[in-house]
């Protein structure tokens, strides 16, 4: 049995130098604009954000300098984006590439990859997208047919991918393909890092139920990419795409993203609340606590080289849990209309309905739980 | 663990099964009480770390016997948020073997031709139990750290203990649940071991502080902080 295994948090250097550094700048750079895109804001688009954010060095903070990074530790990269989060900042438009993307062209690219994308990802340019799902691949993800055929001239690329999130706006998707002809589940599969812009891709929004458009459909239509489009080792994709899915799971995101909500509360309720509040505010405050230890560990484990397959979807199930149930605890407790305009209701409103997504979007519970199974022995 | 730790796990494993048939006098004689005196005092010069890990054995061997209050014996007249934090680490250790003993049956108890542990719905359950028990597990260790630097001064620590012993208490009603629905009818007799963790932990969420205790406590020290300032002091308290 594989169990939840505790690491020490232990970051080089003075961690709380680096917040105070990052909440100062925030203070002086975090747009004030609306107070529901801080809830949920590693969805929330700030071009201008980004680069002004990448210009101060908090973006691709553990790339290696001479590709533009900061050559810092991935738990001082932990600690900026905790306090990016809590604070609500708008890290959407560079947050796929900065967190994954970056980190897998660095550990499985080409020298010329590197070159190519690292520098402007870390500059907050470089936004990237992640072409998983497909409508016959969703939770069964081994079941991709969107198919590259090797030719004189490059990849042949053709095929459909699905609820690609922040397609539209992104300058590269890295993409899983069956590059092997007759391949079958994860076997066959490779990685293919694509330009957006070229010919033969056509991306259609799809709007969700809150109005947001979000997701995409991405069309492949004999699109030519590049020999040099390949990362890491062809066929090895199904392997590549797993270990990434542990930066996915388990950072701060999963249970900071509706902290906005939780400030609200308390800041409606004062310093003498009434007790279902106080009651309900400690409920969700020991859980949120908890929840950054869980979140902590695993990032530690992550940084000692050890794959945290097991801890990161424990702290996904548990994440998603908290940020599904604090709308609906807040709202059986606070007294908020549904069409009322202070900060608390738009919030809570807004995250009632986003909610749904929480345990669908990087895995579902379902799915997540069947990988906690395997870590018990079970399956 | 530190070579140490190791070692005085070792002395308490033997020792509390000593303690599950002759009661506390093995314990006593073992001189727990002075796990937390420190050595200038004449004691062992354990942290809480060391008490954690020593009463989360207790939890398990020995759930029935005063352990943790001879543990905290040797600090004097302890505060009830000591033996809070202290009880903590008993339902750490009984989870962790509420979750064992389930992983076990569920894998020898065959029905429809197949351990429990090969359907969809036990799978489920026991990740929902697991992911409780890691929860457990990670507060009452983030607890200990500020515990000991904090040199046990459980007022400066009253934030992380209401937040531990109200999660772990939140914790018993699932972990309990889920432990009995995946042994079936077998769990709930006095022959198998079950009970001996389930009962305790029962009793444990109501002492030293039930959920609604800690929940308002924390929750009225958490209003004071104001909605920027939890996130503020929270991260200040563990750097």
């Amino acid at each position: 049995m594989q169990g939840f295994a505790l690491y020490p948090f232990d970051p080089p250097g003075d961690s709380s130098a680096l917040r105070t550094d990052l909440r100062r700048w925030l203070a002086d750079h975090q747009p004030r604009g609306d107070i529901v895109r801080r809830a949920n804001c590693w969805a929330s688009f700030d071009a201008d954000f980004s680069r002004a954010l990448g210009a101060a060095g908090y973006i691709g903070m553990t790339l290696p300098a001479r590709y533009g990074g900061g050559d810092r530790h991935p738990l001082e990269r932990y600690v900026a984006i905790e306090e990016l989060l809590a604070a609500g900042a708008p890290v959407g438009a560079h947050w796929i590439a900065d967190r994954q993307t970056g980190p897998l062209i660095l550990r499985y690219g080409t020298e010329e990859q590197r070159q190519r994308y690292l520098p402007g990802i870390a500059r907050g340019e470089t936004y990237a997208c992640i072409g998983l799902s497909e409508p016959g691949a969703g939770s069964d993800l081994a079941a991709v047919r969107t198919s590259a055929r090797e030719t004189a001239e490059g990849w042949r690329v053709n095929g459909q991918k699905i609820w690609t999130t922040g397609a539209h706006l992104s300058h590269i998707m890295l993409a899983l393909i069956r590059t092997e002809e007759g391949s079958e589940r994860n076997a066959g599969l490779s990685q293919l890092l694509i330009d957006l812009d070229t010919p033969g891709i056509t991306i259609r929004p799809i709007i969700d139920m809150a109005g947001n458009h979000d997701f995409n459909e991405v069309f492949f239509d004999d699109v030519l990419v590049p020999h040099g489009a390949l990362v890491g080792e062809r066929g090895q994709g199904w392997k590549q795409v797993t270990a990434e899915l542990g930066l996915e799971r388990s950072g701060p995101e999963r249970y900071l993203s509706s902290h906005a909500l939780l400030v609200a509360l308390i800041d409606a309720a004062g310093p003498d609340p009434a007790p279902a509040l106080a009651t309900l505010i400690g409920e969700l405050t020991a859980e949120m606590w908890t929840l950054r230890q869980l979140s902590m560990s695993t990032a530690a484990k992550l940084a000692a080289g050890e794959d945290p397959m097991v801890e990161a979807s424990v702290v996904k199930e548990l994440g998603n849990g908290f940020e599904q149930d604090m709308p609906r605890r807040v709202q059986a407790v606070a007294d908020c209309g549904w069409d009322d305009t202070d900060d608390l209701a738009r919030l809570l409103r807004a995250l009632l309905i986003a909610s749904p997504s929480f345990s669908l979007r990087g895995g579902t519970r379902e799915v997540i739980r069947g990988i906690i199974a395997r870590g018990l022995g079970l399956r | 663990m530190s070579a140490a730790r190791e070692m005085l796990c070792d002395t308490a494993r033997a020792v509390f099964a000593e303690a599950a048939e002759a009661g506390m006098a093995p314990v006593e004689a073992a001189g727990f009480d002075l796990l937390l005196v420190p050595e200038a005092d004449g004691g062992f010069g354990g942290d809480w770390g060391d008490a954690n890990a020593v009463l989360r054995i207790a939890g398990v061997a020995v759930p029935d016997l005063p352990v943790a209050e001879r543990i905290l014996s040797g600090l004097g007249d302890a505060p009830k948020t000591l033996h809070a934090a202290a009880t903590v680490g008993l339902m750490a250790g009984a989870m962790g073997q509420a979750l064992a003993l389930s992983i076990e049956h569920v894998n020898t108890r065959q029905q429809f031709g197949r351990p429990l542990g090969k359907f969809q719905a036990v799978q489920q359950s026991l990740a929902v139990l697991a992911c409780e028990v890691a929860a457990v597990d990670a507060a009452a260790a983030a607890m200990a750290a500020r515990l000991d630097a904090a040199g046990l001064d459980a007022e400066a620590a009253d934030f992380e203990i209401a937040a531990a012993k109200l999660r772990a208490n939140r914790a018993v009603g699932i972990v309990t649940a889920v432990a009995h629905q995946v042994h079936g009818a077998i769990g709930f007799t006095r022959e198998y071991d079950l009970h001996r963790v389930t009962i305790p932990l029962m009793r444990w969420r109501g002492l030293h502080g039930n959920d609604a205790y800690w929940a308002e406590r924390l929750g009225r020290q958490v209003a004071g902080f104001g909605g920027r300032g939890l996130w503020e002091t929270l991260t200040a308290r563990a750097e």
